[in-house]
């Protein structure tokens, strides 16, 4: 900055912007915490051995002086070894640096094998402030960038004090906005809550779970045969299930405890988590899918949960539980089709109709209501339970697919959204004139499929969808979402329609005055 | 929903007005002689046994694989004709398969990248394997057996015509 050039007004990373950074200097004690628990117990495992030994008396001298030499030895290695592991680790520490340019996150790490990675901030897909339980303690957060470049693709900064990690967090979510500002910290974007899921009611959601019912008629079961064979040799099956069945609920309680639901300018806030605790940000337009699902034992309760596709947490299958696709691990039916208003604000129906009702036809509906178009009579004979729910309902703007007569499914995608679609069809379906459609998505757990609708309903849908699709991108908003608000036109304004209570007010018919 | 006229209901898998560009015969040659390469030895080697224990019902076994080479050689001939691909305005068709079929429409926005793929066998052939990929991982869109010039300039077409229409995702 001394040597007099002239700053350069068109360049892109003036000096003052670009200056590098370093990692929390706590990064490594909170990185290498396992090692420094083995280095302890260890340490007091040698002192109670030598305390031990300096009791006992009765161990010959010459003994005792090859032992403490042995141990003495053992030391010298040991702590060469510790000093080697720590130099290392300051030397990483020393080494990982990150910067923010105008439109890139730079983080080079690595000592031997080194590692710059550039992430551009308008691809950003979200934002997650992450506090694992030891980095907790020590008041340090890992600051992850996520970016669709499919597994591994992330940029993760860690550790960052707290305070720090959520002004880097507003200063990346509005460098990606592409709001200006002149102040030197980033204008934290307000925040508005949502929803939060009350502890009893993900208590009960976990009862009624999957898991938890199977285990529990297991139970039943080998209690019976336990009373019938008297003897308790079938209770040893009950070892290695009831550790699966607790890994699975621990898992989904730790992740959905206290979780919260806020809405900003930023996008979505979910914070979550009883030891790793996370704060996730999912800006406008990020989402890629929507899943709203309820499984049989939650109907009474009319429990839903919702899960989105977003580009960055991708990568896992249907089955495995992701706590970070999971926009409500829990909620009542307002609650799931609010969050669907909040990350899809326009659903493209037009006013005679309520959007609501597009959706509640959706959640639990039969038949050809509310326009959703159904599997012929014909696929009774390869789905007899759900063929009058299995449909789908076209929307300007996305595409409904509902289905499962037990496990009931809603799955949203923007037809921006799409990546492709396909056909597909097997010598039964064929004989009974059906395929089975199915639309791309990016990794994740919402996975559209639709099986056994009509040949020339699917190919319709087929050819169509990849029309809308096209539209639907030219149309789509620019990738920097605050900067179509700068001009005027329609933004994303989360804020406005953060209301539960009467979601896709656009479209619906007013019926509360008196909310503010 | 729209014009009924625009697709035949009757043929899902075959849309009105798409001319479908057929995959090199070729391929059909390099997928059989994997075919005979797994089965004939079989058939051989019981041919040498019996010969040489003049024992002829040892031959009984070896119309197992035989009845395998007959029936995956027609299965092999309607399958490659049944390959297909049709480059229309925005989007990229591709269909295959006989008794399972599946069709895929890729928009050429979607496109993230395009491998081309060629194995000694399909060098030998004179063909090579194209793959698109979008973002998402579902998108199962391959077109093998396509010689490799064809599959040269099908895969830069391709790159311009995302490139002009790429979207972020």
């Amino acid at each position: 900055v001394t040597d007099g050039a002239p700053a350069d007004p068109a360049d892109p990373d003036p000096q003052g912007e670009a200056e590098w950074h370093h990692m929390h200097p706590l990064t490594p004690v909170v990185r290498s915490w396992r090692v420094l628990v083995v280095m302890l117990v260890f340490i007091a495992q040698g002192w109670g051995q030598e305390a031990m030994q300096g009791g006992g008396s009765a161990i010959p001298d010459v003994g005792r002086n090859l032992d403490v030499g042995l141990l003495g030895g053992g030391a010298v290695v040991f702590l060469l070894l510790v000093a080697i592991g720590a130099g290392y680790s300051v030397l990483s520490w020393r080494m990982t640096r990150y910067r923010i340019t105008q439109d890139a996150l730079e983080l080079h790490t690595g000592v031997l094998f080194r590692q710059q990675r550039r992430a551009r901030l308008d691809r950003l897909q979200a934002v997650d402030v992450v506090q694992p339980f030891v980095a907790r303690i020590a008041g340090l957060s890992q600051l992850t960038l996520e970016v669709a470049g499919g597994a591994g693709s992330s940029v993760a900064l860690s550790y960052l004090s707290e305070e720090r990690a959520v002004s880097l967090r507003g200063h990346l979510l509005a460098r990606a906005a592409g709001v200006s500002y002149d102040t030197e910290e980033a204008p934290q974007a307000p925040e508005r809550p949502v929803l939060e899921v009350p502890f009893p009611r993900l208590a009960g959601s976990l009862a009624l779970s999957g898991p938890a019912i199977s285990a529990t008629l297991l139970l039943l079961g080998l209690l019976v045969s336990v009373a019938a064979l008297r003897s308790a040799a079938p209770l040893a099956a009950l070892v290695p299930t009831s550790i699966g069945v607790a890994s699975v609920l621990w898992t989904r309680f730790n992740g959905s405890f206290h979780f919260r639901v806020a809405a900003s300018p930023d996008g979505l806030r979910l914070r979550h988590g009883l030891l790793e605790q996370r704060a996730q940000t999912v800006p406008p337009g990020r989402v890629q899918a929507v899943r709203l699902a309820q499984p049989l034992l939650w109907r009474r309760l009319d429990w839903w949960s919702v899960r989105v596709n977003v580009a960055g947490y991708g990568g896992t299958s249907e089955n495995q539980e992701s706590t970070e696709s999971v926009l409500l691990p829990v909620g009542t039916r307002d609650e799931a089709v609010g969050l669907l208003a909040l990350v899809l604000p326009d659903l493209g129906v037009s006013p005679p109709e309520h959007p609501r009702a597009v959706v509640d036809a959706g959640l639990q509906g039969f038949g050809e209501r509310a326009g959703f178009v159904t599997s012929p009579a014909s696929a009774r004979w390869l789905d007899p339970w759900a063929w009058r729910r299995t449909g789908f309902r076209v929307t300007d703007q996305a595409l409904l697919l509902r289905r499962g007569r037990f496990r009931r499914h809603l799955d949203v995608v923007p037809h921006a959204r799409t990546q492709s679609c396909a056909l597909a069809q097997g010598p039964l379906q064929r004989r009974l004139g059906l395929v089975t459609f199915a639309l791309h998505s990016t990794p994740g757990p919402v996975r559209p499929v639709l099986p056994h609708l009509a040949g020339d309903v699917g190919a319709r849908l087929l050819d169509e969808q990849a029309d809308r699709a096209r539209r639907a991108r030219s149309a789509a908003g620019p990738e920097r979402w605050m900067e179509h608000l700068a001009a005027g036109g329609p933004g994303p304004d989360l804020q406005e329609s953060a209301d539960l209570e009467e979601p896709f007010d656009a479209g619906g018919p007013a019926q509360d005055v008196s909310r503010p | 929903l729209c014009d009924p006229d625009r697709v035949s209901a009757a043929e899902p898998f075959d849309p009105a007005g798409v001319r479908w560009t057929r995959v090199s015969p070729r391929l059909a040659g390099a997928r059989r002689v994997v075919l005979a390469v797994t089965t004939l030895p079989i058939v051989v080697a019981l041919a040498v046994a019996a010969a040489l224990l003049s024992w002829p019902l040892l031959m009984l076994p070896a119309l197992v694989p035989l009845a395998i080479l007959l029936w995956g050689w027609i299965v092999i001939g309607r399958q490659v004709r049944a390959w297909g691909y049709a480059e229309r305005e925005d989007d990229l068709l591709v269909r295959r398969g006989v008794l399972w079929r599946a069709i895929v429409v890729v928009p050429y926005g979607r496109m993230q990248y395009v491998d081309v793929q060629a194995g000694p066998l399909d060098r030998a052939f004179g063909i090579a394997r194209l793959q698109l990929h979008t973002a998402s991982a579902a998108t199962d869109a391959q077109i093998p057996g396509l010689p490799p010039q064809e599959a040269a300039r099908l895969r830069d077409r391709l790159a311009s015509r995302g490139q002009a229409q790429l979207a972020g995702l």
